[in-house]
């Protein structure tokens, strides 16, 4: 990679000086198409037809002979293909490999020919993918790698953010797949300690909260592969830096993690606990050092020199205690509410609890118990408090149940009376 | 007391004709014999029906009907106004018991058959009334805007809608819409609050004027033993019977009061148009015979939909109530009537056990 | 017929049997009455929070809230926040995040509504601006209500 970069720069660069002075639009009549859309072979005629619909480049003029070359108003074939002449204007047919690389950055390099038309894209694509994974491959000669045209199409082009588009947010991921899930295209190639490439990313990825958000809830925000792999330059992130790249959005959970003992110890960071493509919703259940906790990969409960089981038993517990808490609390204050009492303050100091809870599930990335118990202990105290209110509420429900029984007495009184009084009227008209 | 009892009455003496007053309340009487202790039904029911008016009011003046505040007002008139709890309670309690003393009243005197000539009239607004007393419950299930009042309405108004020919129109209807909304929510309201009340005044006026008029009835044998010139034993209305009556409202008082205070209406959930109806749900005890039968009617009889048949027996039935005492020839004469003891006895055990049945079913 | 009962003219006993009859009765129905009229005139006062504070509170007294500051008060039975900004103008938003419903603070050093569960953060428009929450802020209404130093702000549902 590094032998042919400068080779390869000097070509983009050259072919860059040589350009169509000003890329114009298309002049009429463009032969190129009427020709192969009449031909019948399915082959040729596809791209024509493609590039009749829609597609990013013929929307602003370009057409067939801007990337390919020939005469677009040659009638006759030899002429039309035409591959003499100057670079600017020769047929290049069908480019493979470095070619296409060579024909998109033509323009897509070109700082001042992309401010006309697109002025906040990016230019340094073609740069990227020669860092690239995909980019050094295909400059030691191998074309079965990803080029421009394998991920953005060559004819009918969309732009990145319409939803057809196969780089759009939520497509990336089938797109990557198209390569990475076919263990067909894929053998031959192995990981840096020699192990065959893994082919089951996609389908780990699928199951994640990252593809859920990214598919379900329409969060464009969720990541995707070139979110962490990066997008031309594509490139598993690097040993030790994996922290950095989840911590680009789980910065709270990564400055945590920065501090704690497992920061030295792991070579890859967030992966460890979280895996990379099949990263689930988390639960309290992966701490601990027992039954399905995570912890306990590499802690053994119950053993008296593990300090790291003792950490992870101990924080778990306390979790679990303040949600207990919480939920009991939560029970208590609905049966008063339902009764009538006032307990919105109550509520308002339980919402604040759970609040905590989320602290502290955040804060055990810190792989210190000491800092787990700090947090915890606010909560603790905003449930101890809300249960001191229940007494009065208690105590308000006992003083309506002694006013109610004093009402009884009196409606008691009255129903005795009445009941003596019309003895006694009806005892009176018997005498009469 | 009395004095000023006697100064007031003459001073209005002088300036009104008392003489229907005077004679009332000297004369009327109610009759004395084995079956008297029913004669409580009607006032026990016109006593509840007098704390609904008193606590509905009340209740009125913190209430919202809209589906965003509805909730909330209940909530605040429960949790916020003093003694906001005792009135809600005691209201939403006091419409139980007031439909119960109504089919009470409705069955004991079904049975006694006080609805033969010459009360027909009494008895076809009592039926009415009975009605009315249920649209109330119905209407002000509703106002809560809770998950269940919500669902029962549903359901409700979906039954109402399985009325043959106008039933999509009475659901529109009743719904203000194709489906429960705030527009139901504003409908009901206003039916609980003002139409319904309007109409139950005029017939219960009626009713009661009816009643007065006429004087109690008294079952068919006392009435043969009368015939036979046996002299009517009669206690009078004032002081006597009346005292027993507010005994009884005493007593009613005293059961509303230990039922709000123990057992608490629940608030429940704020209603969620858009959530899946929850599993099992029902309508209140009053309907629930009624439901749970159009639940177990088979979905096609003859080739038309069994609730729709349901429907149609439930409203022939409801008409024919309205008619009995016309129907009911033996009865006017004054003869043994027993198909029609028999009807009421099995009509009886019908609500009972479908209630019952009803209520215990998954 | 000879009127065997004609209590005032009788013994002592008698009379006072029918009049303490009567004086029990009278007790009997004015304590009644007064068990009902005592819930229901004191259901007839007004409340101190005269709606459901579920619609409408007074957050704040207007000076006591600084420009550039902000202070969570109790809506409902949830936490919302009323801030004002530096150019004095007062917003009110509920402070239940969008992510996992943890309570947000105002920041004044970047004047920005903050999450400290798990760093989102959100403009004084109640938007989104970074971190995992996935809607913006629920916006409420701002009044103000009452004169000079007793000036409230009241914040409703809208």
């Amino acid at each position: 990679m590094r032998r042919t970069a400068p080779a390869f720069t000097a070509i983009a660069l050259t072919l860059i000086a040589l350009r169509p002075a000003g890329a114009q639009p298309a002049r009429e009549p463009n032969t190129c198409a009427t020709c192969h859309a009449s031909v019948p072979e399915q082959r040729l005629a596809a791209p024509a037809a493609l590039f009749a619909g829609s597609d990013v480049h013929r929307d602003r003029g370009f057409a067939c002979a801007d990337c390919h070359g020939g005469d677009p108003t040659a009638a006759e074939k030899s002429r039309a293909h035409d591959r003499t002449g100057r670079a600017s204007t020769a047929f290049i047919g069908k480019p493979v490999g470095q070619a296409i690389i060579a024909a998109c950055a033509r323009c897509h390099s070109d700082a001042e020919l992309m401010r006309t038309f697109a002025p906040k894209q990016r230019v340094d694509q073609a740069t990227e993918y020669a860092t690239s994974v995909h980019g050094s491959q295909l400059a030691r000669g191998d074309t079965r790698v990803a080029t421009c045209a394998s991920c953005h199409g060559a004819h009918g082009i969309r732009l990145v953010n319409d939803a057809k588009s196969p780089v759009f947010a939520a497509n990336v991921a089938a797109t990557c797949a198209r390569c990475h899930a076919d263990p067909q295209h894929m053998a031959g190639y192995k990981l840096p300690d020699g192990s065959p490439l893994p082919t089951q990313q996609f389908a780990d990825y699928r199951q994640s909260v990252h593809y859920a958000a990214l598919t379900r809830v329409n969060d464009l925000s969720a990541p995707t592969c070139n979110d962490c792999h990066g997008n031309h330059g594509a490139a598993p992130p690097g040993v030790g830096s994996i922290a950095n790249v989840c911590g680009t959005c789980h910065a709270v959970f990564a400055q945590k993690f920065e501090a704690s003992v497992h920061r030295q110890i792991f070579d890859k960071g967030c992966v460890e606990c979280h895996g990379n493509h099949a990263v689930m919703k988390p639960s309290d259940e992966m701490l601990g050092a027992g039954g399905r906790a995570i912890c306990a990969t590499c802690h053994t409960a119950g053993s008296a020199d593990d300090k790291g089981a003792q950490a992870a038993e101990r924080m778990r517990a306390r979790i679990d205690g303040l949600k207990t808490s919480i939920e009991h609390s939560d029970a208590v204050v609905a049966r008063f509410r339902n009764a009538g009492i006032e307990v919105s303050d109550d509520e308002l100091a339980l919402h604040d609890a759970r609040t905590v809870l989320t602290l502290a599930r955040t804060e055990i990335h810190a792989a210190d118990p000491a800092r787990v118990d700090a947090v915890i202990e606010g909560g603790a105290a905003i449930v101890a408090r809300v249960d001191k209110n229940a007494e009065g509420d208690a105590r308000e429900l006992q003083f309506r149940r002694r006013g109610l029984a004093l009402s009884l007495g009196a409606i008691l009184i009255v129903v005795v009376a009445l009941a003596l009084k019309v003895r006694q009227i009806d005892r009176d008209r018997a005498n009469r | 007391m009395s004095v000023m009892l006697q100064q007031t009455t003459a001073w209005l003496e002088e300036r009104f004709d008392l003489s229907g007053v005077r004679h009332f309340v000297a004369e009327k009487g109610v009759p004395i014999h084995a079956q008297k202790v029913w004669y409580y039904l009607g006032g026990i029911t016109l006593f509840l029906f007098a704390v609904q008016i008193f606590t509905g009011i009340l209740l009125l003046l913190y209430y919202r009907p809209s589906a965003a505040e509805a909730y909330e007002s209940v909530q605040f008139i429960v949790t916020k106004v003093r003694f906001g709890w005792l009135i809600r309670n005691v209201h939403s309690w006091s419409a139980n018991l007031l439909i119960a003393a109504a089919f009470a009243h409705f069955f004991s005197v079904f049975l006694l058959k006080s609805y033969r000539k010459p009360r027909e009239l009494t008895w076809a607004s009592g039926i009415l009334l009975l009605f009315l007393m249920l649209g109330f419950g119905f209407s002000g299930y509703l106002l809560p805007w809770n998950e269940l009042s919500f669902f029962a309405t549903k359901v409700g108004t979906g039954i109402a809608g399985g009325v043959p020919i106008a039933g999509h129109f009475l659901l529109r209807l009743l719904r203000g819409g194709d489906d429960v909304t705030g527009a139901t929510l504003s409908r009901f309201y206003g039916l609980h609050v003002a139409v319904l009340p309007a109409m139950t005044t005029a017939l219960l006026a009626l009713h009661l004027l009816f009643v007065q008029r006429q004087g109690m009835s008294v079952p068919l044998e006392t009435e043969h033993r009368l015939e036979t010139g046996e002299p009517l034993r009669q206690m009078p209305f004032f002081p006597n019977y009346i005292l027993r009556d507010v005994l009884a409202w005493y007593v009613v008082l005293a059961i509303l009061a230990a039922l709000a205070a123990f057992y608490p209406w629940e608030l429940g959930t704020k209603a969620d148009p858009f959530a899946p109806v929850p599993p099992g749900i029902r309508p209140e005890w009053y309907f629930l015979a009624v439901f749970h039968t159009l639940k177990l009617l088979p979905s096609h009889i003859l080739g038309i939909e069994g609730e729709r048949i349901g429907i149609v027996a439930f409203g022939l039935v409801a008409a024919f109530l309205v008619f009995v005492p016309f129907l009911d020839r033996r009865a006017s004469r004054g003869a043994r009537s027993p198909l029609f003891t028999v009807a009421a006895v099995l009509g009886l055990v019908y609500l009972i056990t479908f209630t019952i049945v009803g209520h215990y079913a998954k | 017929m000879t009127r065997l009962i004609d209590a005032p003219r009788r013994g002592d006993v008698r009379f006072n049997r029918r009049t303490f009859l009567d004086a029990l009765l009278a007790v009997g129905f004015v304590s009644t009455a007064a068990a009902i009229a005592y819930p229901v005139a004191l259901y007839l006062v007004p409340p101190e929070s005269g709606e459901p504070d579920t619609s409408s509170v007074v957050a704040a007294k207007s000076a006591e809230l600084k420009p550039n500051s902000g202070k969570v008060f109790k809506f409902g039975s949830r936490p919302a926040i009323v801030v004002r900004t530096t150019d004095g103008d007062v917003r009110a938003f509920s402070a239940v995040c969008t992510h996992l419903d943890c309570t947000v603070q105002f920041k004044p050093d970047t004047s920005q509504l903050w999450c400290a569960c798990h760093n989102g953060t959100y403009d004084l428009g109640g938007n989104v601006v970074a971190g995992p929450p996935p809607r913006p802020l629920e916006t409420f209404v701002v009044n103000r209500r009452g004169e000079g130093a007793d000036e409230e702000i009241v914040v409703s549902r809208g």
